[in-house]
């Protein structure tokens, strides 16, 4: 018995001595790369996995995104490939500084559940400078003090209004609520509705469209009524019965495709005869060829924060070389897009010799515009200001349109109403 | 003689392993001295496992106990006393935002009371969940084997259409709420400390808390009350002939099973911090369901086996692609490691259930019986 | 009045899809004793399978041979995964239909992507007029789909040798297998019809907007639907089935009006509070045989 006590102890302490091993790492290395740039995490002076120059050092970027169930992952998966092409362009044109930038080791999918984002992000945390992206509103917010605490920059996949008023979140475009303000003075130019119907997915990414449908509606004197409705196919009945009984003459459509699929064509078949805009997340390809079809190019407009994938801006073709041969989808566009601020701040960060994850905030907060090769307005990017001066008004209005690989085609290029132009953006919409 | 006087005092005597003398000592909880030694090694191995690893596992670990102790509840009603309940994710949810709602900020979007003392709020979520449980029990005693799965169901169901509804008190969907704050005496155990980290606290916190709860739910089982739980589940006909009340015991059970779920639930989302109304639905009720099954319906020890099994298993899929070529780590490769883990959960709820129905507690009984009678186990 | 019956034709309509995949469970259930889980997969599977014929075939030919390769698919799972299981708990088994499910779904996923695929139907948004009332052409061919099944099932069970094996495996397994019949093959089969039927609810579902990946909630639907009309009865099912679909859409086009104090979406629930109205009433559903237990 003696000799088992003693066995079972040493047996203990090896395991003990072990697993010692694993423990540690979470304390921020600091130290001086390359070229006397200072650095701490997810910086390092091996090269990338997939370096195009060895003698670089590499800068590691997380992505976690909804990649397979949850309600996205049809735009998910193109705005990571889309991310992933855009950096390794930037590597093959030289990287940044002594860099090259890597976001293909550390993607994790988030299944746009906030506990399993906030796993995942500890998983990864210790070895990324910043996030390249970062999915989901609710998702996101799991991680945003944490990514406060340690100073994490991250580009959001998405544009709510509440980004506006964070300064590690690197958003891009303009957000839903000035998006649905934009879009409904456009109507009041073109159609003169007179009742307009929000229909929405709960969350600040349909309830933030509906803030801003709902001061549009009565800076223009229209009457206005707030729809929301749960995503999948089968919960769409009663925003259907809803807008057959109502009659709007405009509905603000802030929800998926297939539940804009369901939604607008159902709605025609018992009679439906007024317009609808659409955000971009609302809109997919694959609609074109639903029995909802005829619907869609009737009646449907898109609004989206920039042109549509097949456009014709030095950004844009860019992109496409890049990506090479894909089927259109604004995901790819959206992926493309949200890369330029990080970009010009990672440039930045270098160029201050201060890559330490302080250094690339400080550096993210200094930038007054960002080039985004035509594919924003000039005078985007700018994070330095406050959200009422800094914040993109700009939208962009399609139309469905069949010769288009994305479906829709550029009706008006960028423009801001008067709602949008005029509003003081001091708090997030939907609060 | 030694021998005698340690027969009269109700020992053990050494080298007669299965030699009880006095019925105490047969129904103690840890009877033999490899038992005792065995959970003396594991508590201290867990203690430690703090200083040794890494924040984030420590974290997913965290994670792993609370869900043992939501499986040990889901064990109770299902296990030990055989009904079925699919409704784990409502009765989680209850815990979940009474928790959140007692601790939360008084002054943010959503209903909060500021009352932020762990045991104060541990225990109403309980309770809250319990009074749940037994609003639901007259359906267990009307209502048997399938009907009462469906009809849990259907609670979770409901349950998630009011949360949606509710948002003051959970945000709405896609917006979600802090979750409950875990503060005792002052110490915050969701932030860092001078000595300890976040996360080494809530994993020494959670701890503690899966082991008193996991030796309440052992005590009960081996108590008058488990033994009448073990008669209703095998011939409920028969245990109300010989006097076991039916109705009372079927209560009793769903209210201590949801009294768990609801500490659970109170406690799972402290981790994280943030937890959002859509994710109490049916797949949760199943993942508490897989880790039942899977780790052995009617042990507590199977409970929590199968809590940390389920709870670490993407974990350990997500390390694959560095062991599995073929396995691309993205999403756009053929096999992505996203779709084995889904695969996996449910390839391993087939093979387990098929293959060793007892679990993975059955997998350690057939070893330790093994290695029993080693060399001549066959 | 035109409201309230379109909105009827409508719930029987979606009604009678609901009634397809109730039939199903209830024909396992009848046979083996669970519920199988796994009827979720096989229908978004079922409606896959068209939606990739239909690019070369008509969809009158893809939509029969989708139906027999997935009652293919629903006996392999049977043979693979539920014949090493009998004898065990039931409510083990079902579990194990779950895994099946998640399994099956996963990989249906990947043929689904990450688009909405249309099943090429060719009732499409179409409407017809109906005495004043407008109802769309898919509305009228699942009702008129579903009521011939359910009659040529209600035949097979009743003229055939096979239905009568089932039936009379489903009433006492030990003395049809003392009567020589292959409880074995009694299981295979109502699993394969179980999953032909998913498969062609599976088809219906995809008519209104195309399938996508959380289309297979859809048939979860049908659990009210079999405990309103009892578990055992497959009458009970095809009346639960329409219950389920007419409640749904009658609550959906009124509730906004009488009690929007339920909340938006209380549609999507109100099956599940009939059941349970149902229950409190009748705790074996409406048209379910009493449990008789012996000790």
């Amino acid at each position: 018995m003696m000799s088992a006590r003693w066995r079972a102890g040493a047996l203990l302490a090896a395991a003990a001595l072990v697993a010692a091993g694993c423990r540690g790492g979470d304390d921020n290395q600091a130290s001086t790369g390359d070229g006397g740039v200072k650095t701490d995490v997810g910086v390092t002076s091996e090269p990338c996995p997939e370096a195009v120059d060895q003698a670089k050092g590499c800068i590691y970027l997380g992505t976690i995104s909804d990649l397979t169930e949850g309600p996205f992952a049809g735009l998910a998966v193109p705005i990571t490939a889309a991310q992933k092409a855009f950096w390794k362009k930037v590597n093959t044109d030289g990287g940044i500084g002594d860099y090259e930038v890597d976001v293909t080791k550390f993607v994790r999918d988030n299944k746009y559940n906030p506990e399993i984002h906030n796993q995942v992000y500890q998983e990864i945390k210790g070895e990324v400078l910043a996030l390249a992206q970062t999915l989901g509103s609710p998702t996101t917010a799991a991680i945003i003090k944490d990514l406060v605490r340690s100073n994490i920059v991250a580009a959001p996949a998405s544009w709510t209004s509440a980004w506006a008023f964070e300064d590690v979140i690197v958003e891009s475009g303009a957000n839903y609520c000035l998006e649905s303000m934009n879009a409904i003075d456009y109507a009041v130019e073109q159609s003169k509705p007179k009742s307009v119907m929000a229909v929405h997915y709960p969350g600040d990414y349909g309830d933030d469209a509906a803030a801003g449908a709902k001061i549009a509606a009565e800076a223009n004197g229209l009457q206005f009524r707030d729809l929301e409705t749960q995503s999948g196919q089968q919960n769409q009945g009663g925003a259907i019965d809803a807008i057959v009984s109502a009659k709007p003459d405009l509905v603000i459509l802030t929800t998926g495709p297939t539940d804009a699929a369901v939604i607008v064509g159902q709605a025609a078949a018992r009679g439906f005869k007024g317009r609808y805009i659409g955000t971009s997340p609302t809109w997919n390809p694959a609609l074109l060829k639903s029995p909802a079809a005829a619907a869609f190019k009737a009646q449907f407009l898109q609004s989206g924060p920039w042109a549509t994938f097949t456009s014709d801006t030095p950004g844009h073709q860019a992109m496409r070389a890049a990506l090479g041969n894909v089927s259109g989808n604004d995901g790819y566009t959206s992926g493309w897009v949200w890369s330029y601020p990080l970009k010009a701040a990672l440039q930045k960060a270098v160029d201050n010799k201060d890559l330490t994850r302080k250094g690339l905030l400080d550096a993210v907060k200094s930038l007054t515009s960002v080039d985004y090769q035509g594919m924003l307005p000039s005078g985007a990017g700018n994070y330095s200001g406050s959200a009422q001066d800094t914040v993109v008004r700009q939208n962009v209005i399609s139309k469905p349109d069949d010769k288009s690989p994305t479906g829709v085609s550029t009706v008006k290029d960028f423009f801001v109403g008067k709602t949008a132009q005029g509003y003081a953006f001091d708090k997030p919409c939907f609060l | 003689m030694a021998g005698l006087t340690e027969v009269l005092r109700g020992r053990r005597l050494s080298g007669r392993p299965e030699f009880y003398t006095s019925y105490g000592q047969d129904m103690a909880l840890l009877n033999t001295a490899p038992k005792r030694r065995a959970v003396a090694a594991i508590v201290i191995g867990a203690a430690v496992l703090p200083f040794l690893l890494t924040d984030e596992l420590l974290q997913l670990l965290a994670t792993g106990f609370v869900a043992a102790i939501g499986a040990i509840g889901l064990n109770l009603v299902t296990g030990y006393a055989g009904q079925v309940s699919l409704g784990h994710a409502f009765f989680l949810a209850v815990g979940a935002y009474t928790a959140a709602a007692l601790s939360g900020d008084p002054d943010d979007r959503t209903i909060g009371f500021g009352i932020t003392f762990l045991p104060l709020w541990l225990l109403a979520a309980g309770l809250a969940a319990a009074a749940a449980g037994l609003l639901v029990a007259p359906l267990a005693v009307r209502l048997r084997g399938l009907y009462l799965a469906i009809v849990t169901l259907g609670l979770v169901f409901l349950g998630e259409h009011v949360l949606k509804e509710w948002k003051q008190l959970t945000g709405g969907p896609g917006v979600g709420r802090p979750a409950a704050v875990p503060e005792m005496f002052g110490v915050r155990f969701d932030e860092d400390g001078e000595f300890f980290t976040a996360p080494q606290k809530l994993y020494l916190l959670m701890l503690v808390l899966l082991a008193i709860f996991a030796v309440l739910a052992r005590n009960l089982a081996r108590s008058a009350v488990g033994r009448a739980f073990a008669a209703v589940r095998d011939r409920d006909v028969a245990a109300a002939v010989i006097g076991v009340s039916l109705p009372r015991y079927k209560a009793l059970a769903f209210a201590i099973s949801s009294f768990y779920a609801g500490c659970a639930g109170a406690l799972l989302y402290t981790v994280s911090g943030f937890f959002d109304p859509g994710s109490f639905n049916l797949q949760l009720s199943v993942l508490y369901i897989a880790m039942v099954l899977i780790g052995g319906a009617a042990t507590i020890s199977g409970s929590i086996l199968g809590a940390l099994f389920i709870t670490l298993l993407p974990r350990f899929t997500r390390e694959l692609p560095g062991v599995l070529p073929f396995v691309s780590a993205q999403s756009t490769g053929t096999i992505t490691v996203f779709q084995i883990e889904a695969i996996l959960y449910g390839l391993l709820i087939i093979v387990f259930l098929i293959v060793e129905p007892r679990g993975l507690y059955g997998i350690w009984i057939r070893v330790r019986n093994y290695w029993k009678s080693w060399p001549f186990s066959y | 009045m035109d409201e309230f019956l379109a909105s009827l034709v409508r719930g029987l309509g979606t009604g009678s899809v609901y009634a397809l995949l109730a039939v199903g469970f209830v024909i396992i259930y009848k046979a083996m004793r669970i519920i199988s889980f796994a009827q979720p997969a096989l229908m978004v599977t079922g409606a896959v399978l068209v939606s990739y014929l239909t690019a070369d075939l008509s969809f009158w030919i893809a939509v029969p041979i989708a139906v027999v390769a997935v009652a293919g698919l629903a006996l392999v799972v049977e043979r693979l995964a539920l014949r090493p299981m009998i004898g065990r708990p039931v409510f083990v088994i079902s579990i194990i239909t779950l895994g099946v499910d998640i399994v099956i779904r996963v990989v249906v996923n990947v043929f689904i992507g990450r688009d909405v695929r249309q099943v090429g139907d060719p009732w499409g948004l179409s409407t017809v007029d109906l005495g004043g009332v407008a109802v769309q052409e898919r509305y009228l061919a699942m009702l008129l789909v579903t009521g011939a099944v359910v009659l040529a099932l209600f035949g097979f069970f009743r003229y055939s040798r096979t239905g009568l094996a089932m039936r009379a495996a489903s009433f006492d397994q030990e003395a049809a297998l003392a009567q020589g019949i292959s409880v074995g093959s009694v299981f295979a089969v109502s699993w394969a019809i179980a999953g032909g039927l998913a498969a062609l609810a599976g088809v219906f579902v995809g008519t209104g907007g195309g399938v996508d990946q959380q289309t297979w909630i859809i048939a979860l639907k049908a659990l009210p639907a079999i405990i309103l009309g009892g578990l055992d009865s497959v009458g009970g099912a095809v009346v639960g089935g329409l219950v389920v679909g007419v409640v749904e859409s009658l609550v959906g086009t009124y509730q906004g009006e009488y009690a929007p104090w339920l909340g938006q979406n209380f549609a999507v629930v109100s099956p599940y509070v009939v059941m349970l109205l149902v229950l409190l009433v009748r705790p074996y559903g409406l048209f379910g045989t009493r449990e008789v237990e012996r000790v």
